[in-house]
């Protein structure tokens, strides 16, 4: 369409990664990395260091070139294309603005290397671009004499200013401190739903993937963990490498003593029986496996209250704090110690060593595959997207 | 009654911690200085007082220096001379600079070896085998009679030519490692941020590297013309009486004629345009940033 019209709104470019690999010496930094992202998507690619989604950016960028594998940008192998041919936007962690150039020489630079636009066209695309990000009235300055957050709108704006149909994100917001880093999230998905570019965001902050993402893809050890929506991946871990990364998590090991039909119990180390709503790993009786429970899914009372389709356990207050909204508890079960997260009017009562009981939804509670099995199921999750 | 009580308590612990700290700087420099001072300060400040105390204190030896058609044309030669070897050391060191910094491990440690080594060689022992390659019967002059080029050996020797050929040789090293370190403070992210908006590998190197490398440049070269303003054993070895530079007449002055006062004069007023020329320097790109200290 309209690619450098002055008003024309872009769409999102598609993006195909297909079994992508790329080894540094005898580590492979991405491992077969497959994954489909639809036009107009805002993709997090969410990982602990080292777990291969920055080289998954540069591949994309094209600052390193695959080992094998290809990269489709709307169903066209970008592969062999340099980077400056590309037509990716891109902001860097550390902004990377040009030191020597004005606020609006950056944000121009990509327009005097990609388009012939006349010197009236250009400057008004970047007053356009200015406009978007906020920063009209600072075009003449030098990015040493702006705030690291003025600086991250102007990356943005560099990033945009030639209509790219897809734009990456290297940890943009890793430099800000937490207020202004909340303040840039909805800043960059304003600006995401107003130029409908395709993003792909790399970060190591799950709050910032949850809140801001479409589609999120987990990365853990050169592979693909798990993707989907951030509910999905909060609500339904397809693994113990996703339930244990995102949010807080009680992860107990358990043995599954019975299965039917949508229902599935498993048995813990001191014999309490657990109902669970089935879910991608079932197993069989007599497997192992460990059982989540998220702590803000969970009830404490101070009296038994047993109720239909609810687990419960008893225990003592091993740990109890204040948050503010919240009271978080550590109740001790058995030889186990169990999080909980409750809501300040339902922490009245409890005190230090007194006797509780825990209950949550049978829905609320998910069956995963053994840590020594994991590995397996990343390397499935992977292929199946 | 407590807020009395605690700025003494404060007090008592600003004072507790510096006293012995401080003295550790002191003592640190304090052999430095002692040396500095007896075999530096001392006898410079006592060139300074011979070229104006010779019979009675006169400014005569200054007014001497920038009368005497002699002088005048002397320092022209020398800031000439020291000019063109200094652009001559940048032209040639930048795109070594260039290949050192975004070359990696092996290659950089191979090429910072070959730049390395002549920097470890004497000058005097460099102006000597530029004195055997440019001969009547040196290596280049054999090799071009051999492939019968001339006939007649060349003159190479004993003319700005081989002075200047030589000064840039024994200057290349030292530029190089100035600009080298000069460029690897350059963000290597600039580069990758220049490529993915659009532009080239010379686009981005004209755009954002070159005009980047500029301080690291205008650096160099300024230390390095300083330094090429003092050189002596080259000219003297390889040049004519018309290339001679101001050392030399110094040297002249003071072991030839015994005119120390006069002298001592020419070396204040080298001294004084050298200090200048790094106060400059040091003005507007800071001095430390040539050793690798952070920008300002």
């Amino acid at each position: 369409m309209n690619e450098f019209g002055v008003s024309g709104k872009p769409n999102g470019a598609q993006l195909r990664l297909q079994n992508l690999t790329k080894a540094f010496g005898p580590t492979k930094a991405v491992d077969e990395i497959s994954l489909d992202v639809p036009t107009g998507t805002f993709v997090s690619l969410l990982g602990p260091s080292g777990s291969g989604k920055t080289t998954t950016l540069n591949l994309i960028a094209g600052f390193l070139a695959p080992d094998s594998g290809d990269i489709l940008l709307d169903e066209r192998s970008i592969a062999d294309v340099p980077p400056h041919k590309r037509n990716i936007g891109m902001v860097f962690q550390s902004y990377s603005l040009f030191p020597h150039m004005t606020v609006s020489e950056n944000v121009g630079f990509p327009l005097r290397m990609r388009t012939s636009l006349s010197r009236e066209q250009s400057r008004h695309r970047i007053a356009e671009m200015l406009e978007l990000v906020q920063l009209s009235h600072l075009g003449s300055r030098y990015p040493r004499q702006l705030s690291g957050g003025q600086q991250q709108r102007v990356a943005m704006a560099r990033a945009l200013v030639s209509h790219p149909r897809l734009l990456l994100m290297d940890e943009p917001l890793g430099a800000l401190d937490k207020k202004l880093r909340e303040q840039m999230q909805v800043e960059i998905k304003r600006i995401h739903r107003s130029v409908g570019t395709t993003v792909i965001y790399v970060t190591h902050d799950q709050s910032e993937a949850l809140t801001m993402s479409d589609v999120v893809v987990v990365m853990h050890q050169a592979r693909i963990a798990q993707i989907g929506t951030p509910r999905a991946l909060y609500e339904a871990p397809a693994n113990l490498f996703v339930a244990d990364f995102l949010g807080d998590s009680n992860l107990l090991p358990a043995r599954i003593v019975a299965v039917s039909g949508d229902q599935v119990q498993a048995e813990l180390a001191n014999g309490d029986i657990i109902h669970a709503a089935r879910s991608t790993f079932a197993g069989s009786a007599g497997d192992r496996a460990v059982v989540l429970i998220r702590p803000e899914d969970m009830s404490v009372r101070v009296n038994r209250e047993q109720g239909d389709g609810l687990n419960l356990l008893a225990g003592t207050v091993k740990e109890i704090s204040y948050h503010g909204d919240t009271f978080k508890l550590d109740v001790g079960v058995g030889k186990q110690s169990l999080k909980a997260k409750v809501a300040r009017g339902e922490g009245t009562g409890m005190e230090l060593g007194g006797q509780v009981f825990l209950t949550w939804k049978f829905e609320a509670t998910r069956i995963l595959r053994p840590q020594d099995e994991a590995d397996r199921s990343i390397a499935t999750a992977g292929d199946a997207r | 009654m407590t807020a009395a009580a605690e700025p003494t308590a404060r007090t008592h612990l600003r004072l507790a911690v510096p006293s012995a700290v401080r003295l550790i700087p002191a003592l640190l420099l304090l052999p430095c200085l002692l040396w500095i001072s007896f075999f530096f300060l001392v006898p410079l400040a006592l060139m300074c007082w011979r070229s104006l105390a010779s019979d009675g204190f006169a400014f005569e030896t200054y007014s001497v220096l920038f009368t005497s058609p002699l002088y005048t044309k002397v320092m022209i030669t020398t800031v000439k001379t020291a000019a063109i070897a200094t652009v001559g050391a940048l032209v040639l060191a930048y795109p070594l600079a260039y290949v050192l910094t975004i070359s990696g491990g092996k290659v950089r440690g191979l090429i910072l070896v070959f730049v390395l080594i002549p920097y470890w060689v004497d000058i005097i022992v460099r102006s000597f085998s530029w004195l055997i390659l440019l001969g009547d019967n040196g290596l280049v002059n054999k090799a071009l009679i051999g492939i019968g080029v001339v006939s007649a050996p060349l003159q190479l020797l004993y003319n700005p030519f081989s002075v200047l050929l030589a000064m840039v040789q024994i200057l290349l090293p030292l530029t190089t490692v100035t600009l080298f370190g000069a460029m690897l403070r350059i963000d290597r992210t600039l580069i990758a941020a220049a490529k993915i908006h659009g532009a080239s590998e010379w686009q981005a190197f004209r755009t954002v590297f070159f005009p980047l490398s500029l301080p690291g440049v205008y650096g160099a070269g300024l230390l390095v013309f300083v330094l090429a303003l003092g050189f002596y054993v080259t000219p003297a070895l390889l040049g004519s009486p018309r290339e001679t530079m101001i050392a030399q007449t110094i040297m002249v002055e003071a072991s030839q004629l015994l005119d120390w006062p006069q002298a001592s004069a020419a070396g204040a007023v080298l001294l004084v345009i050298t200090t200048t020329i790094a106060a400059i320097y040091n003005r507007y790109f800071s001095l430390d940033r040539l050793w690798g200290g952070s920008d300002k």
